[in-house]
């Protein structure tokens, strides 16, 4: 837990820059010193839970040196050590007796000629070629005899006999015939053990199969080696980092597992430097949290997946690493709420991605906030807004008592609205009344009001207005589209269809007996949800209705459709989220927690979430998986949620307490920006 | 109908029938063969030993009729480790023998053959400590113990 990770960003000068937990000084007024005493003994806790995890990593050392001193000191651990020896010396000897006997080097000219192998060596070949060249009796035996005799002798094993050393030499072990692993392993008296035992377990549990082996192998048949090396299958053990040159092991490492991949740099110094390589971290990474194919059936933006950018001298392990504290922190639903003041009322619609988050709002303005510190507000599209004073209380504490609150709370000051607002010379450039939904892409944004029209907004020139969609006879709901159409809905129980480029009305869906509360466009598919309690899947060409799926009891507010266009989602005034197989119209779950209507949905499938929020006044995170509420965080704002969207890294609530909340659970994660994408 | 049959000479100076389309499974070969024709004369294989060679041979015999890999197989064999069944049992051998396949594969350019040798290997080490990777491949740990500290330390999740 290191509090002093708060990314570092030039102060500005407007406010002290916020903090983590640890230095309440520098926060506003509404981080109390009992939210502060919270906070720091969730550090507490932290450190703890650090200080046990060391122990038992460090147990391999001192286990080490317990087996060092037992082959230094007590008589037991020396007289075992020479029994060891003893068998496999006795095999030793007998080996070289069998090696006259049976003339079939063939097989271990390989073996020889890997053991002056350099890693990575381009000479490895021609040293191959020498030892392949030169044939002689003298070398290892074939391993079917000595595994064979291995385990014949085996029962010696008990007498102990004196160990014949050669001179200051170690003792020869049947699997050093890699001499220069063997020196290495001879240095260290533990690894000597440690492969003494395994070589004896080895021994014995292979006799059986050896025996096998040896029956049919023992013909030593020059042409059928192929079968040779099977019997040795464990008595064999090569570094392959020594062994392989370092492309091929890079690609061996790229195929682990992050955990794995650790393991393997804290093997030694050489697979420490191999499993290093930011190509390995690269793919590791990479196949930890796969990109996904665009799919072409998305209609909306696509959420930042927190992936990072490949760019030379990216660091893919500190990503990694990060990437893995923000999904403890998802886990243990700990985050930061960067409160959004501004709004003179209710904020209905919101949508976000790395860079800014839009907000719209019963006062009849849009505001363009900065997804980053100090979130100010950018602009201000719409009638002149008067300022608000104060920004009111935040969270509502009494709520908190079950979920999750903020670890810290942040309330930047809110901008004057001078300096941003955008001039509107005719009231025909802005909406009349309230925003009820707003989406963007990377070119337009389409927003709608409860004056029963649509704009749409070119993003890239300063947000200008294109034109006004008008055919509804009600409010404007909600709205979406992707590269082709435009669909909105409205209170007036219609769906319309528009294309994007022109603005011309294509069609009209009818057929709903409510307003229609919420629409999602994937492909040629529309799904819409409405206050009659049906959600409705459309061909969007043709108009036609294809589908329903039908709440419990009472109306749907809001519906989400899966990027792969196989899953429904719908929420609403039962208080339960519906998830509804899209192609066979079958309820496949129910997802229970919320005590009020729920207002809004967002899936992020690749991270496995479901967020809502709800007049319950709490956001839930539930997993697509089990179905089961993974994160609550009621009473975030002092009243109803009216809409939510998350990405990897945070959720953007709004509320009718008229302000957007950020719950950022990458706040103050020092690298958090190495994941922007 | 008799296939083609062409002479591979192993490093150790034995020589091996193989049917050309399976010795094609080889880039190196069959460039070489599309390069100076087929002359009838035995191709020296000068890394790879006749043991090695046979083994690389009975892969590319099993897999001759595999369909040759595009660009999308790139990212999706990126993706699992995950070895089938024939495969995986062929590469049930010694540590050596395995290595040795990886790299006559590397050199003969066999990628598929490559990356089920590197899979192989990377099973080995997948889900295990540090000290069971050094016992599995008799690896001695040549860190103090202050650079095991730091190593830790490195890896340790940033709040844990």
């Amino acid at each position: 837990m290191s509090p002093q990770t708060t990314r570092r960003r030039p102060s500005l000068s407007l406010h002290p820059r916020p903090r983590t937990a640890a230095h309440p000084i520098a926060f506003p007024k509404y981080c109390t010193l009992d939210q502060w005493r919270e906070t720091e003994e969730a550090c507490h806790d932290c450190c703890d839970g650090s200080i046990v995890e060391d122990f038992p990593e460090a147990v391999p050392r001192r286990r080490s040196a317990k087996s060092f001193s037992s082959l230094r000191h007590p008589m037991d651990g020396l007289v075992a050590l020479g029994r060891r020896l003893s068998v496999t010396l006795r095999h030793k000897s007998s080996k070289n007796n069998m090696e006259i006997e049976d003339d079939s080097p063939n097989y271990q000219v390989a073996s020889h000629s890997s053991h002056k192998r350099n890693v990575a060596s381009q000479s490895w070949d021609k040293q191959s070629r020498t030892w392949s060249n030169n044939f002689s009796i003298n070398r290892r035996p074939s391993l079917n005899s000595v595994t064979a005799l291995q385990g014949f002798y085996a029962p010696t094993a008990s007498i102990p006999v004196p160990i014949p050393g050669h001179g200051m030499e170690p003792p020869i072990l049947p699997n050093d015939k890699f001499s220069g692993a063997a020196a290495r392993a001879a240095a260290a008296a533990q690894n000597e053990q440690v492969k003494l035992e395994m070589t004896k377990r080895e021994l014995v549990s292979n006799v059986s199969d050896v025996r096998l082996d040896s029956e049919s192998g023992i013909g030593f048949d020059l042409r059928d080696q192929s079968d040779a090396p099977d019997t040795g299958l464990d008595l064999l053990r090569i570094d392959p980092v020594s062994y392989l040159p370092s492309e091929i092991m890079a690609q061996v490492l790229s195929y682990l597992d992050p955990v794995s991949l650790m393991n393997a740099e804290s093997v030694s110094g050489r697979w420490n430097q191999q499993a290093s390589s930011p190509y390995v971290w690269k793919h590791v990474f990479r196949s930890a949290y796969p990109q996904r194919p665009v799919s072409s059936t998305a209609t909306k933006k696509k959420q930042s997946h927190g992936l990072g950018k490949s760019i030379p001298n990216q660091d893919w392990k500190r990503m990694l690493l990060v990437r893995r504290t923000l999904e403890q922190r998802w886990k243990q639903g700990k985050a930061a709420a960067i409160y959004l003041h501004g709004h003179t009322d209710s904020v209905y619609c919101a949508q976000f991605d790395e860079k800014k988050i839009v907000t719209g709002s019963r006062d009849r303005t849009i505001r363009v906030w900065d997804a980053h510190y100090p979130w100010s507000c950018q602009k201000i599209i719409g009638p002149p807004p008067g300022d608000v004073s104060g920004s009111g209380p935040v969270n509502n504490p009494a709520q908190q008592a079950t979920g999750k609150s903020p670890f810290v709370t942040i309330c930047p000051p809110s901008t004057p609205s001078v300096s941003i607002v955008t001039p509107m010379e005719q009231p025909a450039d802005y909406h009349s009344a309230s925003i009820l939904c707003l989406h963007f892409d990377e070119e337009i944004m389409v927003t709608g009001s409860s004056d029963y029209t649509c704009i749409v907004w070119d993003i890239k020139d300063d947000y200008r207005p294109i034109r006004r969609l008008s055919a509804h006879r009600a409010g404007v709901l909600d709205v979406c589209f992707d590269d082709r159409y435009i669909v909105s809905c409205s209170k007036d129980s219609t769906i319309c269809v528009w294309d994007r480029n022109t603005g011309e009305l294509l069609r009209k869906l009818l057929g709903h007996r409510g307003p229609v509360n919420a629409v999602q466009l994937r492909g040629d598919l529309v799904v819409s949800a409405s206050g009659d309690g049906i959600a409705k899947l459309w061909n969007v060409t043709t108009g036609v209705c294809v589908k329903e799926f039908v709440s419990k009891d009472r109306g749907l507010a809001c519906v989400e459709f899966s990027d792969d266009g196989r899953t429904i989602l719908t929420g609403g005034n039962d208080r339960a989220i519906y998830q509804f197989d899209a192609n066979t119209g079958e309820l496949v779950k129910e997802l229970r927690g919320h005590t009020g209507l729920i207002r809004s949905l967002h899936l992020d499938s690749m991270n496995k979430r479901i967020v809502s929020g709800s007049y319950d006044m709490s956001v839930k995170v539930f997993d697509t998986i089990s179905g089961e509420l993974s994160i609550d965080l009621p009473g975030w704002t002092t009243s109803w949620m009216l809409n939510v969207q998350s990405d990897y890294r945070r959720i953007v609530a709004t509320s009718q307490d008229s302000r957007a909340v950020i719950m950022d659970f990458g706040y103050g994660l020092d690298g958090i920006d190495l994941l922007e994408e | 109908m008799a296939t083609p049959q062409i002479i591979l000479t192993s490093s150790d100076g034995v020589d091996v029938a193989v049917e050309r389309t399976v010795a094609e499974r080889s880039v190196l070969i069959k460039n070489m063969l599309e390069d100076l024709g087929d002359s009838g004369e035995a191709i020296p294989i000068p890394n790879v030993n006749e043991a090695v060679l046979r083994k690389v041979i009975e892969w590319c015999e099993h897999h001759k009729n595999d369909p040759p890999s595009t660009g999308e197989d790139e990212d999706n064999r990126r993706k699992t480790t995950d070895i089938e069944e024939w495969d995986q049992k062929f590469m049930q051998v010694d540590q050596e023998m395995l290595f040795e396949i990886i790299l006559a594969a590397n050199y003969l350019d066999i990628k598929a053959l490559l990356d089920v040798g590197c899979k192989t290997v990377a099973n080995m080490i997948k889900g295990k400590s540090p000290e069971e990777i050094r016992k599995t491949f008799n690896i001695q740990n040549d860190f103090t113990p202050e650079e095991e500290d730091q190593i830790r330390r490195e890896n340790e999740w940033a709040e844990e």
